[in-house]
């Protein structure tokens, strides 16, 4: 059992949810929210890391970041900070690689909610903030609850994003589904077989449990 | 309709809105404090967006609004308060209230300016005032009836102690019952809150019923404000005689004073044509508001209340009012209707010309389809109007 591996996938993954949240947020509300011409085009660019193969994704991400590009020249330049090949730049291709997990049951979540709820917070008084936080949020709570969860969920099993990206650095960027890789590669097949086992209970768990959140929460209500 | 005063002395309110895009919307109309006023019109006549533009929800391109001596529309002076600063109670019509509170956390959010134990004793009081019971209070709307987050929806709208109640089609969604008990509590709001309170309803019967002044309004457009009896019975217009579902729309002829005793009675005389209007009808002198011109085409209505079926107690009537004209008819159509029954009887020597004749009670009787009546009108009740529709 890679210990080292699954405590960094564990670490990727809460640290991705923690950026990522506040971004589907504010992004699938806005989506929910507003209509305007191309914004089919937005939901579009959205939904493409779900269908874009991760290699080409990976490809996009260490070509436009990486030292030889502008951006990855200038952070480097500028704040001694390289963005590909360490957790900085594993954390940017598990965010840009799990937009769509985070943002499409929030907007869904939001889209959801009868727009006079708004309006009838508005008129009894409750600025835009206590309407998000009070009426708002506490509705999209199931839908955000599953977007968490899969968020979780989907960057603990991610590989080829995160090999693109990562490489393969222990301790640095190797996770658990590129250390179950490497031990098939090299016919550990025992080591791989207990911690594919892991990543399955732990994702099965994490989402059984949240379908059985939001059940309770739709059905109190 | 003549402008209003910008400056407002009382508690009433004032509206004046004109806009053309995104969808027409136009109209002033007053409101006084403790009056109750119905917005009525049929669906997609501006009603609900009239609505929301006095709560704020909307802001029309062009508009004053003013509650008292607080403007919360001037868009000459650029005022447009947030629906946060008005201090408005809407009822909405599906009731809005918060699917996961309790209706008692409901009512608290608009009392959020308040330190928590206070809000839900305050809460508490509004919930009690409208009838709803310790262990309702405790329940999500869900598991409420319509009626009862109805009553939680007026709760909420109260508790924020607003200088201008609205209530959004509140008898569309209701059964009988939960009907009733609404008209005694708004009959009881109306006594205590003294407040202007706007009523949006497409029911007729419950405008003239419930309300001190009803606005009529069509297409984006409001065409009439009066006493509800007072709109029913001189519509301004064919649409609004329409709108009002009066039923007795006839063409005719205003010929106008015809002798000094006419001008000095300021009476005037109207001659009833057919559709047509080749053959002509009896002339009928009514009363003369100065507003037609000789020759002119006109529309007219005439009330139910004015038309009366001959039978002996007609002839007692004919010698008390000398302005009954009688009129030949046979009936074409009756139908019962639960307690009232409603005929048609064409009129003789006017090809296409059809009265519309509500009876109840012992009346109802006396009436069936081949019939030969004769039908009394009472000139006191025809109103004419120009022909031009609305």
């Amino acid at each position: 059992m890679d210990w080292q591996a699954l405590s960094l996938s564990l670490e990727l993954a809460a640290v991705t949810l923690l950026v990522l949240m506040p971004l589907g947020l504010w992004l699938g509300r806005w989506l929910a929210h507003t209509r305007f011409a191309g914004k089919s085009l937005i939901e579009a660019v959205v939904v493409l890391p779900l269908v874009l193969p991760p290699t080409v994704l990976g490809y996009y991400l260490l070509a436009s970041l990486g030292g030889a590009s502008p951006v990855g020249r200038w952070m480097q330049e500028t704040f001694d900070v390289q963005l590909t090949f360490n957790f900085a730049g594993l954390l940017i291709a598990s965010a840009v690689f799990n937009i769509p997990f985070m943002v499409q049951p929030v907007q869904r979540a939001f889209e959801a909610i009868p727009s006079n709820l708004a309006e009838a917070a508005a008129v009894s008084g409750l600025s835009p903030w206590q309407t998000f936080v009070r009426v708002e949020l506490p509705l999209a709570w199931p839908g955000v609850l599953s977007a968490a969860v899969l968020t979780f969920v989907h960057t603990l099993g991610e590989f080829g994003v995160v090999l693109m990206m990562g490489g393969s650095i222990p301790g640095e960027t190797k996770t658990i589904a590129i250390s179950i890789y490497d031990r098939v590669q090299s016919f550990d097949l025992r080591g791989a077989d207990e911690m594919a086992l892991l990543l399955l209970l732990m994702s099965l768990t994490a989402v059984a449990a949240s379908f059985f959140a939001t059940a309770r929460l739709v059905k109190t209500r | 309709m003549s402008a209003l005063p910008v400056s407002n002395t009382g508690r009433g309110l004032r509206v004046r809105v004109s806009q053309q895009l995104p969808m027409l919307l136009e109209g002033e109309f007053t409101c006084e404090s403790g009056e109750l006023m119905a917005l009525v019109g049929p669906s997609g006549a501006g009603k609900t967006s009239m609505l929301r533009a006095l709560a704020g929800l909307m802001r029309p391109t062009s508009a004053t609004i003013s509650v008292g001596d607080e403007v919360w529309s001037d868009t000459e002076a650029n005022i447009h308060l947030a629906p946060q600063d008005r201090h408005v109670g809407l009822v909405f019509q599906n009731y809005a209230l918060m699917p996961h509170l309790s209706a008692l956390d409901n009512v608290s959010l608009s009392l959020l300016h308040l330190p928590v134990k206070e809000r839900k004793a305050q809460a508490q009081q509004w919930l009690d005032q409208v009838r709803i019971s310790v262990e309702q209070q405790a329940r999500k709307p869900s598991a409420l009836s319509g009626g009862q987050q109805q009553r939680v929806a007026v709760a909420r709208a109260l508790a924020r102690q607003p200088r201008l109640l609205l209530l959004d089609e509140p008898f569309s969604a209701v059964d009988q019952m939960s009907r009733r008990s609404l008209y005694e509590l708004l009959a009881e709001l109306r006594r205590n809150l003294r407040i202007p309170i706007v009523l949006v309803t497409h029911d007729l019967m419950e405008a003239r019923h419930l309300a001190d002044s009803i606005v009529v309004m069509d297409a984006g457009r409001v065409l009439q404000q009066g006493h509800p009896a007072q709109v029913y019975r001189s519509p301004r217009n064919a649409r609004v005689a329409d709108l009002m579902g009066v039923h007795n729309r006839f063409a005719g002829r205003w010929l106008g004073p015809l002798s000094e005793a006419d001008t000095d009675a300021q009476m005037g005389w109207l001659e009833w044509l057919p559709a047509d209007a080749v053959t002509s009808g009896p002339h009928l002198r009514v009363r003369d508001k100065r507003r037609l011109i000789s020759g002119q085409m006109v529309t007219w209505v005439v009330q139910s209340d004015g038309l009366h079926i001959d039978t002996d107690e007609g002839i007692e009537l004919k010698r008390a009012n000398p302005g009954l004209v009688a009129v030949e008819a046979r009936v074409t159509e009756v139908r019962n209707l639960g307690e009232t029954t409603l005929a048609k009887a064409s009129v003789v020597g006017l090809e296409g010309v059809s009265f519309s004749l509500i009876r109840s009670g012992p009346q109802r009787r006396s009436l069936c389809g081949g019939q030969a009546i004769r039908v009394q009108v009472d000139c006191d009740w025809v109103h004419v109007m120009p022909i031009k529709a609305a």
